[in-house]
């Protein structure tokens, strides 16, 4: 019985069905933020989540995985991450139903408003939270020594070879991109996308205050890219994936033998080998020029058609410039998911591949 | 709650949260200093004090037996009398010491004041001499003379002071006296007693040396190391010296005394070999993990360093005592102490054998035996023959019947065969697998006997007497290299030859004709056969074939064996041929060969994926390249790389090799592996013993590469001593003789008079002539008459004579002639009084040859100067027994004093240097004697 259950969430941790599921709470948690946010639904997320927790730590694979030195700052990051998510929207929450009864928000009442010194009110606690982090730094030393391995040896790379644990989101952006891709493109995408933020959002509310209904699209973006994206990828590069980089599920054992079935092909071959039964042109332009189709089909029609349906009165609002990056950075991020899918539902490797010059998309 | 303008918080309620966290901060900073204080190898360390303070105290007590008392209270008595004595000259004593007191005082003034002149006058001339500053002149001269004035002041200085020393020791000279002698018996024990005061951990001096913060100035508890220079560590980028730090908790591993102690603090076994100072291996230059494996330079605890338990047992010791887990991140874990010699070979490269390294050198034996370099390649063994027999023509030795049963399962034939098993095994005896098996060996029989050239034996066989056939099996010296079944009883069954194949049911076997002219001339039927002549007559040959084959086995002989199954074959076939081609174009290549083509094909296809030519000689394979993996560097094969398949055995290296040689298709079990993919290393059946020893020289074959100043390089003369070694293991003169201590397994029939056995070997070089030697290896003759097992001829080459004469000189450290030019010159008179001498001590009762005809039983004398050299026969008649403990040869110079007084004036040296000209003229040359 234990196996099976055990079996089956191996099973469903896959990615194609982890992500999928997330995606869901996701959606569904975002249209329900005000259930979400209740202390309720906090005090029983807790419940379920250290239940859990606690029966899969009776599996020796689970245990060892999550209690190696090296993965005790992720779990401190899944909790905190958890907290703070929970605590933002509980926190909009209240205030979401302050602004709808005509109430200014909680950090905006005249209490609130009250100036105060910034020495001692300030500088003091951070003071003190640094005595009490260092203190609490050097009993995490001791208790949990720094997980020392054999000196390094460049000929013989340990299997899996991981990036530090903020960089396995990147990692396992690989396993779907290509590395020009996932490891420069779309990272530079997000840092100068970050960098962007305050120019193309000049939209004043929810500035010193938390709120939710005032700011939907910029809360869906940021905890799309966010949540489901980077720290779910994290997730799955540090506990899920093992030698080889192969997908385990959280009670399976790293058997560095273990086989996967990977045969993936590209799109040119899709159309041209496989539906058409010809061999695939020499010019590199025609070869892939479906995928190049595709390309500027997918960074134009959904704009046009979004900007048409509901995007008018937001492009008058922004202005072309900040909407039409927007949009772009937008395209940039959903590409991820978009592909990863096309990854687990045909197998597809590129869309475009020009491997000649190491152009792979 | 209400708070103060400008404040958000209430004030004092931060200073309390502060001053709780920084009490915390405090507690764990002396928490972190106390984890960074406390180390495993401390205590130990604390513990070894102990260790030597009981050795010590045990020391002490001995000494206290060994002083005698009444001596030592006389003693006492005597000093305290000489003390009253000299307290008469108290007064004196008393003005001395305080002049001398006076003159120190007066000698360190001056040596300050010296210094100042030296250092100044130093600076001067500096600036005279390259600043050019020459106005300095005057100024030098002045402080040279003062420094001049000053030093003779010093000199006069120790001299009063001499004076004055002189004077005290005079005035004292009684007390100085009784403390000598009283310091003469008392004195190794009060040295002990010192020595173990420095044992005891609760002074306060050691407590504030040891003590947290204070141990940075002079810790005595501090780690200790030893840093290699001429063994390296490979960190990748670059080579750096090795570092050991074991000796920080195996604290007397190099000092004599602690042998009885449990680890670590035990001595090191047979420190005259291994870490004593003046071993071949001092601890200071080879350290500890070049020969254990482990990572020296890990301190932090008994884990990190490395250390792998033995037994299961000590296994579930060490998880007690230390807390012990299986390592991860260990690179290169320790072997198992039975496995230790393992660590030898890295340093000893290019030896066959390791002098010493006996559980290696048995195991590296049991491949040679085995023949597992003639599948594997093993760099340095490429000078072994094939451990098979050649089979290039075969047909005329055995019958087609016996090869395939025999091919199927030798041990049904022979229960000792060297050859293993293919056949039969745990990864193959399904019916659907035995059925191509027995269509395989069908085939390959069939095509190894057609291929197979017409071989005539030169004499027919013809009945004779077993009985003395079987005598002279075992007194001619078969049995240094065969085992033969029905001689293994009584003294025979020490007898553990392998070198050859083990006899039995010859009956059953070969061609009795084949067999007679083998013991004939070995050579007439493979000429690269190591078996050696005999140099049998014809009725001998006769005598021992017949009674060889007078042994049958008629269960084997009756075994049926079914004909070739045609269509199993050409499913075989086309699974060959569809490799690289399609089913189509397989089905039509098969069809254009005839029925006798398709059988011999698969045979020349199953000889090729067994792999018989690893062991045997087959024509048209001398090309190909062995089947199995090498195995120079099988010691250092990374653990994942090794596929334990789905056994459930620890993931050890080690494990995986006992567990391979114990059943090589072990690792098939589980797996879904077609026909042609299945596991082919044949079963070997060996025992454990066997497993054991075959596993340390598999772990010895390391990829480590020590550095040359770090390795054994041998001298000229062990190279020549090591090619000779060589050549001697190819015809397995360790059969028959004992050389160094290795070998001779035949002498266990002569144990009871080793007299009547071959002789020992180890310092041939001394005793016989190079020149000898080698024309003696090639016609052998009877040296000692009265053996009945004789030295047999070997199919050397020149080469090969002249590698085992120069090795065996060569490791005898004596040169090619000596005292060649000598001319044989009697004094007047000399001849008769050594004949007269020759007489009296009766040498010619057991050297009769050419004396009288009694049956000798000592070797002929007239050989005896062209065979042995000079020095040597000088030495064997001062003491035969020295030279050979057995022998039967009397002394005739005990204590070196002659019995015949009247001869020579009764003068030994004399004597025997007479003897050593009689011999010679009585001399002459056996071998020039035979042309």
């Amino acid at each position: 019985m234990v196996a099976v259950i055990k079996d089956i969430i191996n099973t469903i941790s896959a990615p194609i069905y982890s992500f999928s599921t997330l995606l869901i709470l996701f959606c569904v948690g975002f249209k329900y933020y005000r259930v979400v946010g209740t202390k309720k639904f906090g005090l029983i997320a807790l419940g379920i989540f250290s239940v859990l927790f606690g029966l899969f730590l009776s599996d020796d694979n689970f245990y060892k995985n999550v209690t190696a030195p090296d993965n005790i700052p992720i779990l401190m990051l899944i909790m905190s991450v958890g907290f703070f998510t929970w605590y933002a929207i509980f926190k909009a929450a209240c205030n979401d139903v302050r602004i709808e009864a005509g109430l200014e928000p909680e950090e905006n009442t005249e209490k609130e408003r009250q100036k105060v010194w910034v020495w001692p009110n300030l500088v003091y606690i951070e003071l003190i939270a640094m005595v009490a982090f260092c203190a609490f730094l050097i009993v995490w030393g001791i208790l949990i020594p720094a997980p020392l391995e054999e000196s390094a040896n460049p000929t013989w790379a340990p299997n899996p070879a991981k990036a530090p644990w903020y960089f396995l989101g990147l990692q396992e952006m690989l396993v779907y991109f290509d590395p020009w891709i996932a490891g420069v493109v779309l990272p530079g995408l997000i840092i100068i996308g970050l960098i962007l933020i305050p120019y193309i959002d000049p939209n004043p509310k929810g500035s010193g205050y938390y709120t939710f209904m005032q700011r939907k699209l910029a809360m869906f973006m940021f905890l799309f890219g966010w949540i489901v994206l980077w720290v779910y990828l994290i997730l799955i590069g540090t506990f899920l994936r093992g030698p080889n980089w192969s997908f385990f599920g959280p009670f399976e054992p790293w058997d560095i033998h273990k086989v996967t079935a990977a045969s993936n092909i590209n799109l040119s071959e899709y159309f041209w080998v496989l539906a058409l039964g010809t061999t695939m042109p020499q010019n590199i332009f025609a070869r892939e020029f479906l995928g190049i189709l595709l390309l500027l089909f997918y960074l134009t029609v959904p704009i046009i058609f979004v900007t048409k349906l509901w995007g008018k009165e937001l492009l008058k609002k922004m202005g072309a410039i900040r909407y039409y990056l927007t949009a772009f950075l937008v395209l940039g991020m959903m590409s991820l998911p978009i592909k990863m899918y096309l990854r687990w539902f045909f197998n597809l490797k590129y869309i475009i591949a020009i491997s000649e010059f190491e152009l792979n998309l | 709650m209400k708070h103060e303008p400008g404040m958000a918080y209430n004030l004092n309620n931060l200073h309390k949260i502060f001053a709780v966290v920084s009490i915390i901060l405090l507690l764990t900073v002396v928490w972190m200093m106390l984890d960074d204080f406390i180390r495993p190898w401390k205590g130990v360390q604390v513990k070894a004090m102990k260790v030597e303070g009981q050795v010590l105290s045990k020391k002490i007590k001995v000494q206290n037996k060994l002083i005698d008392q009444t001596k030592l209270k006389k003693l006492t008595a005597n000093l305290k009398h000489a003390k009253k004595q000299v307290l008469s000259n108290g007064l004196k004593i008393k003005n001395v010491e305080a002049d001398l007191l006076k003159l120190k005082g007066k000698q360190h003034r001056e040596k300050i004041i010296n210094s100042k002149y030296s250092s100044l006058l130093a600076q001067l001339t500096y600036q005279f001499e390259v600043k050019n500053k020459l106005d300095l002149l005057d100024k030098l001269g002045k402080y040279k003379s003062l420094l001049e004035k000053s030093n003779d002041q010093i000199k006069e200085y120790k001299s009063r002071f001499n004076k004055l020393k002189n004077k005290l020791s005079e005035l004292k000279k009684e007390e100085i006296k009784a403390k000598k002698e009283l310091e003469k018996v008392t004195g190794v024990k009060n040295r002990l007693i010192e020595a173990q005061k420095k044992t005891d951990p609760t002074t306060p001096v050691w407590l504030l040396r040891n003590a947290p913060f204070f141990d940075y100035l002079d810790p005595t508890l501090k780690i200790s190391q030893i840093v290699l220079g001429n063994i390296t560590e490979d960190r990748y980028f670059r080579q750096v010296p090795r570092v050991d730090r074991c000796i920080t908790c195996h604290t007397f591993i190099d000092k004599k005394g602690f042998e009885s102690q449990k680890n670590p603090f035990k001595t090191h076994p047979r420190l005259s070999l291994i870490l004593g100072e003046n071993s071949p291996h001092p601890i200071k230059k080879i350290g500890c993990t070049i020969c254990h494996g482990g990572e020296g330079n890990r301190m932090q605890d008994f884990i990190a360093a490395g250390h792998t338990p033995s037994t299961i047992k000590q296994k579930k010791q060490w998880e007690n005592s230390y807390n012990w887990h299986k390592a991860i991140h260990i690179t290169r874990p320790m072997y198992k102490l039975k496995h230790t010699e393992a660590g030898c070979l890295k340093c000893h490269q290019g030896v066959d054998d390791i002098t010493y390294a006996t559980h290696l050198n048995k195991g590296r034996k049991l491949i040679r035996t085995y023949g597992c370099n003639g599948c594997h390649k093993i760099k340095g063994w490429e000078h072994f023959q094939k451990s098979g027999p050649s089979l290039v023509s075969i047909k005329d030795k055995i019958s087609k019947q016996f090869f395939k049963n025999w091919v199927l399962n030798p041990r049904d034939f022979n229960p000792k065969a060297k050859m293993p098993s293919f056949f039969g095994q745990t990864n193959n005896s399904k019916d659907q697998f035995l059925k191509r098996n027995i269509t395989e060996i069908n085939a390959l029989t069939e095509y190894i006997l057609t291929k197979s050239k017409k071989y005539s034996p030169f004499v027919q066989y013809q009945q004779g007497d077993p009985n003395t056939g079987k005598n002279l099996i075992s007194t001619v010296g078969c049995l240094g290299c065969h085992q033969v079944e029905s001689i293994s009883k009584g003294p025979y069954n020490k007898v553990k030859s392998r070198a050859g194949s083990y006899l039995t049911a010859l009956g059953s076997k070969v061609n009795p004709d084949w067999l007679v002219s083998r013991l004939l001339r070995p050579v007439h039927y493979q000429a690269s056969t190591v078996m050696p002549s005999f140099r049998l007559s014809n009725i001998e040959a006769n005598n021992i074939a017949s009674y060889l084959l007078s042994f049958k086995n008629n269960k084997f002989q009756s075994l049926p064996f079914g004909p070739i199954d045609k269509s199993t074959r050409d499913e075989l076939l086309l699974e060959y041929l569809s490799v690289l081609d399609t089913k189509k174009g397989a089905r039509a290549k098969l069809a254009t060969l005839s029925d006798a083509e398709r059988t011999l094909e698969l045979g020349h296809r199953s000889v090729s994926k067994y792999g018989c030519f690893a062991c045997h000689n087959l024509l048209g394979f001398a090309d190909k390249t062995p089947i199995g993996p090498e195995l120079t560097r099988v010691g250092s094969k990374p653990i994942s790389q090794i596929a334990f398949g789905r056994q459930t055995i620890e993931h050890k290296r080690d494990v995986w090799f006992s567990s391979h040689l114990k059943n090589p298709r072990i690792w098939d079990q589980g797996t879904a592996k077609s026909f042609r993919d299945l596991q082919r290393m044949p079963n070997f059946n060996l025992p454990t013993k066997e497993i054991e020893a075959l596993t340390i020289a598999l772990l010895a074959q390391v990829s480590q590469k020590i550095p040359l100043e770090g390795i054994k390089r041998l001298s000229p003369n062990e190279h020549l001593t090591e090619k000779a070694n060589k050549v001697m293991n190819i015809y397995n003169c360790r059969g028959c003789h004992e050389i160094d201590g290795q070998g001779g397994e035949i002498q266990k029939i002569y144990a009871k008079d080793l007299n009547f056995g071959p002789t020992r070997l180890g310092q041939e070089g001394k005793r016989v002539r190079s020149t000898w030697l080698h024309q003696f290896l090639q016609n052998v003759y009877k040296v000692r008459p009265a053996l009945k097992i004789r030295m047999p001829s070997f199919n050397l080459t020149n080469e090969q004579r002249n590698q085992i004469t120069r090795g065996l000189q060569a490791k005898a450290n004596v040169s090619t002639f000596e005292n060649n030019s000598l001319e044989l010159v009697w004094e007047s008179g000399q001849k008769e009084a050594t004949i007269e001498l020759f007489d009296e001590l009766a040498c010619n009762s057991c050297h009769t040859i050419g004396f009288s005809d009694i049956e000798a039983i000592a070797p002929d004398l007239h050989y005896a100067y062209n065979r042995l050299r000079p020095q040597w026969i000088l030495n064997w008649l001062q003491n035969p027994t020295e030279v050979l403990d057995y022998t039967v040869m009397p002394n005739f110079w005990f204590d070196g004093e002659s019995q015949e007084d009247e001869i020579m004036d009764g003068d030994p040296t004399r004597q025997m240097e007479a003897l050593l000209k009689y011999i010679k003229s009585l001399s002459y040359n056996k071998f020039q004697k035979a042309d």
